[in-house]
């Protein structure tokens, strides 16, 4: 009932075409981020899901349910609004009962449909029928905002305000769970405990849940797989290991993570190591590739840092000379930026007291181990 | 089957709804008064859809059309002047206005003038007056037996000081009651200049008054120029001053154009009036949009400027004497009518030689009936243009209507008068024979006063954002149930403060009530008018300060409604 699938789905607003020959296919139960920075077109993709935007071709299914056509208030699709929305003249309670009273408006006569609306406008034309008043408190509950029913939201703090969101959206039991940004307007702290509340309601609704963001901590802290967006495509789909170890272009490993990229060409293969040069380096690589020119991937963590005078085993590890730029005490761990060949490399070493930090100017060698250079 | 089911969905629905309203009440009249200034003839455009007998006679005045019409606004004497009179009044005013308002609004937004409230405070009043009563407010001021004049004479002058029924009399109500349209956007363009401009020009060994001159008016002269066309195009369609004071030999477009339908019943004539004052009007209202368009007032609202008020005590003492002088002549205008409602008789003297209530007791034995039409039809606008601006301001703002948008701009630009007479030819025959209907009275009012509550409605809407509305759809609600219950609610500030403005504009307004209102429905503007033709000046008084005492009431609530939604 709760999987999601997408066919070929193109938008275009006039000239412009945000989403381009679009294919997701989100499990039922799954959690899955999409990921991209800002006018990627991940926004437009879940807004087309909701059914705000009409596609310019392609088709949705959410279930076994073909929804182009199906307007997006019959969706049953629960969305997370990245301002969250809340209805200002409305309070926690009633806002998060909306949703139950529309689906009872929707199915009563003209007269019962009066009353409802009466108490919709105002609460003292009506009481609440107590199968809704249950449910909500229910869910109220569930996010630990039972004790706030009665207030205005606009008397909530801005994780209280997230929770009526994520709340209201939950209550009607919608087919797919839909999260735009929810948690930018946060603080940091707040986001990080926020991230957990959702992450783990998630879990215990199992609910299939899309989540759009552009902070790929977010995306691969939370997500079960992630879909790398740029320019309207869809780059890369994969779990957030997948993403980080096996890039599929510089653009994701530079996204995913802090990369360094260099440009090399493959020279020769002996015994299943590649050989890469470049300007001004020359390294060994177990990853395999078909490519003649390519773009030569180092993580920042992946390098260690050693004076230029140690003897190094190289039977599995490259060895590479550099002069140290800047040096800088982040507390656990130290960053280098080093100078090697052409490029300034980045690489970030563990740093326990006592030990000594490398000054600019000082020659050093950095080494790394042929499994951890990646070539795309 | 699909489409067919879409476009008849009851939001599109009511969409074309409001579009066939404002063409059939709007645009029919305005082409059918342009069509008629070429045939000299009435014209039944509706008429001629629905009987060919009509329409065969609509087109045989359309055989007989001509620019004899046209011709004769350059050759005959009497249209001519009329243009050129009303040209020099609206010239005149204007700069009149502009020169009065310059050290006054200086004065507020610049310096620490002693009281700055109250003149603030005072400056509000010509707006609660509507020109017809501040017209003759001055006749008793001014004219022969006025008290004015009285002091005039005792002072040894001859005659009177300022006739108020010529020329200069309309120009001196004019000025004194429509300075506050420029006073605050002036006030606003005063307060753009950035004080570190002037002190930088000073550093430079710069004199205040050169810093003025050179500095800050020349930063304010966009505003003074944009003021300067709305006060154009407001004196130029009042209505009000010249019909009570223009004398016989004075031709006024809009006086003319009264004349021309209510005395002669002359189509022909009343329509290239019409259509002269709507072109003449529009062309100054699209000066000064196009003047105020990218030019950004919004850095007065946004983030207040470092503002150094002038301390100067001598200037402050002059500006301040000066705005008094400005701020009392309305005020005493008003206070004269006050105390002509309350006088036994007030012949030449300085002070009625006794008082009384009778001609209030007068009123609410045989006129109660005024008000109560004012009010009653002051409401029916007021149900309809709530109506018309949600749904407007909705597709405006949601669905960027333009077209909408533009329609409901138009009113802003015809002249109350043009407007009358283009309603009165359309509606005049059969199959809508509306004239002399309290229904066309109300949809007259509705259409004039709509953009007062579009501005209105339109303002909150744009505060309510898109996810709000998404929330609710999402939620699932239909795009009209969730019209009624989330964008409803969170519009009603909007709505109650458009709704005071469109009540009070409706009560005061004089040109359309007096071509269209039938004897049954006559409004209390109408009633004051008649006693003032008639010579009932202590009834006209007393039912002009009730008319002032109910603007007053709900200006009153209305600034109630406007202090809750800043909060």
């Amino acid at each position: 009932m709760g999987s999601v699938k997408v066919n070929n789905l193109i938008k275009s607003f006039g000239d412009f075409t945000a989403l381009k020959n679009i294919d997701l296919d989100i499990k039922e139960g799954e959690f899955f981020a999409l990921l991209g920075p800002s006018g990627c077109g991940k926004t437009t993709m879940m807004r087309c899901i909701a059914g705000f935007e009409k596609p310019t071709s392609g088709k949705i299914f959410i279930g076994d349910q073909e929804v182009e056509d199906v307007p997006a208030n019959k969706r049953n699709t629960g969305m997370v609004f990245q301002s969250y929305a809340l209805f200002p003249h409305m309070n926690v309670f009633e806002n998060v009962a909306y949703s139950l009273n529309i689906k009872q408006l929707n199915k009563s006569n003209p007269f019962k449909q009066a009353s409802i609306y009466a108490r919709l406008l105002n609460k003292r034309l009506g009481k609440t029928p107590k199968d809704i008043e249950t449910k909500v408190m229910e869910i109220l509950k569930y996010v630990e905002l039972d004790q706030h029913a009665h207030r205005l939201t606009s008397e909530l703090s801005g994780g209280q305000q997230q929770r009526v969101a994520l709340a209201r959206a939950l209550v009607m039991e919608p087919a797919v769970l839909l999260m735009d940004e929810p948690l930018s307007n946060l603080d940091q702290k707040l986001r990080h405990s926020m991230r957990n509340t959702i992450r783990r309601i998630q879990q215990e609704l199992g609910i299939t849940t899309i989540f759009v963001t552009h902070d790929q901590e977010e995306a691969m802290s939370m997500a079960d797989r992630v879909a790398v967006m740029d320019a309207g495509n869809i780059i890369q789909i994969g779990t957030p290991t997948d993403l980080y170890s096996n890039p599929a272009t510089p653009f994701i490993a530079n996204f995913v993570g802090t990369s360094n990229i260099l440009k090399g060409t493959v020279v020769g293969e002996e015994n299943g190591l590649y050989h890469v040069e470049g300007e001004g380096f020359s390294l060994k690589s177990t990853k395999k590739s078909t490519k003649k020119e390519v773009d030569v991937i180092i993580r920042p963590e992946h390098v260690q840092v050693v004076a230029s005078d140690s003897i190094i085993d190289t039977a599995d590890t490259n060895v590479i000379q550099g002069t140290v730029l800047m040096s800088t005490y982040l507390g656990s761990i130290v960053r280098y930026d080093v100078q090697v060949g052409v490029y300034q490399l980045v690489i970030d070493t563990t740093y326990s007291s006592g030990e000594s930090i490398y000054e600019a100017g000082k020659e050093v060698k950095l080494t790394v181990a042929h499994e951890r250079v990646l070539l795309i | 089957m699909k489409k067919m089911k879409n476009a008849f969905s009851g939001l599109t629905l009511i969409k074309w709804l409001i579009i066939a309203f404002f063409a059939l009440f709007m645009i029919l009249p305005l082409i059918s008064v342009f069509l008629v200034s070429f045939t000299g003839e009435p014209i039944n455009l509706l008429g001629s859809l629905v009987d060919p007998a009509i329409f065969s006679s609509t087109v045989e005045k359309f055989q007989n059309a001509s620019l004899d019409n046209y011709k004769q606004i350059f050759s005959n004497s009497g249209y001519a002047d009329a243009l050129k009179n009303s040209l020099f009044l609206a010239f005149t005013v204007t700069i009149l206005v502009i020169l009065i308002c310059i050290p006054l609004a200086y004065g507020i937004a610049r310096t620490k003038m002693p009281f700055k409230k109250t003149i603030s405070a005072l400056c509000t009043v010509p707006l609660i007056v509507p020109t017809f009563i501040s017209a003759y407010a001055f006749i008793i001021m001014f004219g022969r037996a006025g008290w004015v004049t009285q002091i005039y004479n005792f002072l040894g002058g001859e005659g009177m000081l300022i006739d108020p029924y010529s020329m200069v009399g309309i120009v001196m109500v004019q000025v004194f009651f429509f300075f506050p349209y420029a006073l605050w956007p002036l006030v606003a363009a005063f307060k753009i200049s950035d004080v570190s401009l002037e002190e930088a020009s000073q550093n430079l060994g710069a004199k205040s008054w050169f810093t003025f001159i050179f500095v800050t008016f020349p930063l304010a002269i966009p505003g003074v120029i944009s003021s300067a066309l709305l006060i154009f195009t407001v004196s130029f369609s009042d209505f009000g001053t010249p019909i009570i004071l223009a004398p016989q030999n004075l031709n006024l477009l809009v006086v003319e154009a009264y004349r021309e339908i209510a005395g002669f019943f002359n189509w022909g004539g009343a329509a290239i009036l019409t259509v002269v004052m709507v072109i003449v009007a529009g062309f100054f209202f699209w000066l000064q949009h196009l003047f105020t368009k990218g030019k950004n007032y919004g850095s007065v609202s946004g983030k207040p400027k470092q503002q150094k008020l002038v301390e100067h005590k001598g200037l402050n003492t002059v500006l301040s004497i000066y705005s008094f002088i400005i701020v009392l002549v309305p005020l005493f205008a008003m206070l004269s009518v006050a105390l002509q409602s309350v006088a036994t008789t007030w012949g030449r003297s300085l002070l009625p030689n006794g008082y009384t209530l009778d001609h209030y007791k007068t009123i609410f034995n045989g006129s109660l009936g005024n008000i109560t039409n004012s009010l009653v039809l002051a409401t029916g606008a007021l149900v309809l243009s709530v109506i018309i601006a949600t749904f407007v301001s909705y597709f405006v703002v949601r669905q960027n209507s333009s077209s909408l948008d533009f329609m409901t701009s138009i009113p802003l630009v015809v002249p109350g008068i043009a407007f009358g007479i283009a309603l009165i030819q359309t509606f005049n025959a059969a199959p809508l024979q509306l004239t002399g209907t309290a229904v066309l009275l109300i949809i007259a009012y509705t259409i004039r006063r709509l953009p007062y509550m579009v501005r209105s409605t339109m303002g909150s809407m744009r505060a309510i954002k898109q996810d709000i509305e998404e929330a609710a759809v999402n939620l699932g609600a239909t795009p009209l149930t969730a019209a009624i219950t989330i964008i409803g609610p969170l519009l009603l500030p909007g709505i109650a403060a458009g709704s005071v403005l469109v009540f009070i504009t409706v009560i005061k307004e004089a040109s359309v009530s007096i071509l269209l209102a039938p004897p049954e429905w006559a409004p209390m503007s109408l009633a004051i008018f008649q006693n003032i033709l008639r010579g009932e000046f202590y009834t006209a008084a007393a039912m002009s300060i009730v008319m002032i005492v109910i603007v007053l009431v709900l200006q009153y609530v209305a600034g109630l409604f406007t202090r809750k939604q800043q909060l």
